[in-house]
């Protein structure tokens, strides 16, 4: 399975985890697939169905389980998984066509019967859909499930609709930019290259080389920068999160003004 | 000198339930936030939450931040806005710079019985030649400027990092109108929950496991970015170069607890990478190694919101029966739900790091206070 490198899950990891509906069923009628597959703790699909098809248990990150028997693929579901990891699909409607419903939170113009090009689980276009049905209703809280009558065969594959995405790659020549030059800490405008002298000149830990280049003194007092001087002085030096520590905190946490700290003058 | 029973630094989810929870049992509590609306990072995570129905699951942050408000609101709960805590002191002193109009601030001391510290987090950066250029910034920072602001940071966006941040904000600015370009991640394998990466994928959203950024370029704002393939020792793959043409580029980075106040009131902090770093050790009513001061949410440890909740919720109740207005037996049982429903959070295999390191800040805080 390459989901964790693609971000893709496709119809045969499904099948081979046995999480998908069989042919049979699918022909049936409409019926729920979740395509959630890893252990996150949450349950709102088990909880939303008002037939009770879907079982998640005690243990809130155990994967759902679909009663097929029992989900009629009334989506009720789609809308309530927080992940919009459930469609229903439905293979009973003809020999040549079948629905899928999906989750949309996007903004749109569509109408029913709008033929729109459908995508898959990767983007691709695979197919032409017509929309069948727009469903808003107020439990779903603004997530609007879209069913799409699309060609048999692309039933398993269809989860949205296609985006025109024109990025052009262009392969390009790197810069000669020296990592030196980098700006570390923005306030007080010390590089990378600073550091790495401070760091040359015996600084070990974060408050060495605010010390020696101010990296971390200015408006933020180190918000951003901390944690990349830190980067530097474990890659020149290897030493721990303990031995580099932090910016020693102080008051004024943000910057207050002289009038401000002095307060009034009867005080 | 103003005095009060239970001072929260911070109006985030989990400020917001650790003073709901006390002043549900009668404390009265006044919550200081340097923001102009209270509500942390709720009001822009306009997403459905994870959880089950006793976490609020599938309700959006937005919401649970309004409904957080609304019970403060009916229980009397004092929140300052635009108050910033800038210091703490011994007693449990804290001073507050209070921004009274544009140019006009005012310093307040509170001395409170209790403290509670629920700062929150702060946002990572990543360095790169370029990532100080205009229209680089946090996928935080991003968020909060299309969901809270309504202001769109770019129209083509490059996002680094495949955690849920990064992931959830591509979303978000996606459902704004903005494009994403793609999503960078050094790591092989894409860090945030498998859906919401789908999520994206599915609208043809390019995620580049195995690759990183090395340069933002542009001069007045980045327009462009190159990317590149990582080895597993971190150098280039020379000629895997690929050029983005983009207008923003989002950095989500992990975030880091701020640990100002637990500093300054002394409290023991502990490095632990799979909690963002250095934050303060606790026990099981979330009291830090000084007494008197408690610790909720991102400043005890980066996680997430429903995490926050919990953590202020368990707060709440110690505080109430600390200072005699929950009775024991009650108090004990409410934080060891509390504890249960923190560890149905913590489930699965993205919280096992979590429950580990939570597990050895309370054994560091048993360590410390044994001496």
């Amino acid at each position: 399975m390459k989901l964790k490198e693609t971000g893709v899950l496709t119809t045969a990891d499904l099948k081979e985890m046995g999480r998908y509906p069989s042919e049979e069923r699918m022909k049936k009628g409409p019926v729920a697939v979740a395509e959630c597959v890893q252990d996150i703790p949450c349950n709102p699909c088990e909880t939303s169905c008002p037939f009770k098809a879907i079982h998640v248990g005690e243990n809130i990150s155990n994967l759902p389980n679909v009663n097929v028997d029992v989900c009629n693929g009334c989506t009720t579901c789609v809308a309530a998984c927080s992940g919009l990891a459930i469609f229903v699909l439905d293979k009973s409607y003809s020999d040549s066509v079948g629905k899928v419903s999906f989750p949309y939170e996007y903004g749109h113009s569509f109408k029913v019967n709008d033929v729109v090009k459908a995508a898959d689980r990767s983007g691709k276009n695979v197919c032409d859909g017509k929309i069948l049905k727009i469903t808003n209703t107020q439990k779903a809280d603004k997530t609007t499930i879209i069913t799409l009558e699309v060609p048999i065969e692309w039933v398993d594959e269809v989860r949205s609709i296609y985006r025109d995405r024109q990025q052009q790659l262009v392969k390009e020549v790197l810069s000669e930019k020296l990592g030196d030059d980098v700006m570390v800490c923005r306030c007080e405008e010390i590089t990378a290259g600073e550091i790495r002298a401070a760091i040359r000149q015996g600084a070990t830990d974060i408050t060495g080389v605010k010390l020696r280049t101010r990296a971390g003194m200015g408006l933020c007092q180190g918000r951003t920068c901390e944690a990349l001087v830190n980067q530097i002085i474990r890659q020149e030096l290897g030493n721990s999160p303990e031995e580099i520590g932090f910016s020693t905190p102080r008051t004024p946490q943000r910057p207050v003004t002289f009038g401000t700290l002095g307060g009034d003058l009867d005080e | 000198m103003k005095q009060c029973e239970m001072l929260v630094i911070g109006g985030g989810p989990a400020g917001l339930s650790a003073a709901i929870e006390a002043a549900e049992a009668g404390v009265k509590v006044i919550i200081v936030d340097a923001n102009e609306k209270a509500g942390g990072q709720l009001f822009k995570q306009i997403h459905k939450f994870f959880g089950s129905s006793m976490h609020r699951a599938g309700i959006r942050g937005m919401n649970i931040g309004q409904e957080l408000l609304e019970r403060c609101e009916k229980l009397g709960v004092e929140i300052w806005l635009d108050s910033l805590a800038i210091g703490m002191y011994k007693g449990n002193i804290v001073a507050v710079d209070v921004k009274k109009s544009l140019t006009e601030h005012k310093l307040e001391k509170i001395q409170a019985k209790k403290v509670v510290i629920a700062t929150g987090a702060s946002e990572n950066a990543v360095r790169f030649p370029g990532w100080t250029l205009p229209g680089v910034m946090g996928a935080g920072a991003a968020q909060t400027m299309v969901n809270f602001h309504r202001v769109l940071p770019g129209k083509k966006v490059l996002m680094i990092g495949s955690g849920n941040v990064g992931l959830i904000v591509s979303y978000q600015l996606m459902q704004a109108g903005a494009e994403i370009v793609g999503i960078v991640e050094a790591q092989p394998k894409i860090n945030g929950y498998a859906v919401h990466a789908s999520k994206l994928t599915r609208e043809g959203i390019p995620i580049y496991t195995g690759y990183t950024i090395v340069e933002a370029c542009g001069d007045e704002r980045v327009n462009k970015a190159i990317i590149a393939k990582v080895n597993p020792d971190w150098s280039i793959e020379p000629g895997t170069e690929i050029t983005l043409d983009i207008d923003t580029i989002a950095i989500g980075a992990g975030l880091k607890p701020l640990i100002g106040m637990s500093y300054m009131s002394n409290c023991h902090l502990m490095n632990d990478r799979f909690l963002g770093g250095w934050a303060p050790c606790h026990n099981y009513s979330m009291e830090t190694t000084t007494k008197d001061v408690y610790v909720a949410g991102d400043a005890s440890g980066v996680e997430e919101a429903n995490t926050a909740i919990e953590e202020g919720k368990v707060c709440g109740i110690a505080i109430a029966q600390a200072l005699g207005y929950l009775e024991e037996k009650k108090a004990e049982q409410m934080k060891k739900d509390a504890w249960g429903r923190l560890a149905g959070l913590r489930e699965g295999a993205h919280g096992a790091e979590r429950t580990a390191a939570k597990e050895r800040q309370l054994l560091e805080y048993k360590k410390v206070m044994e001496g």
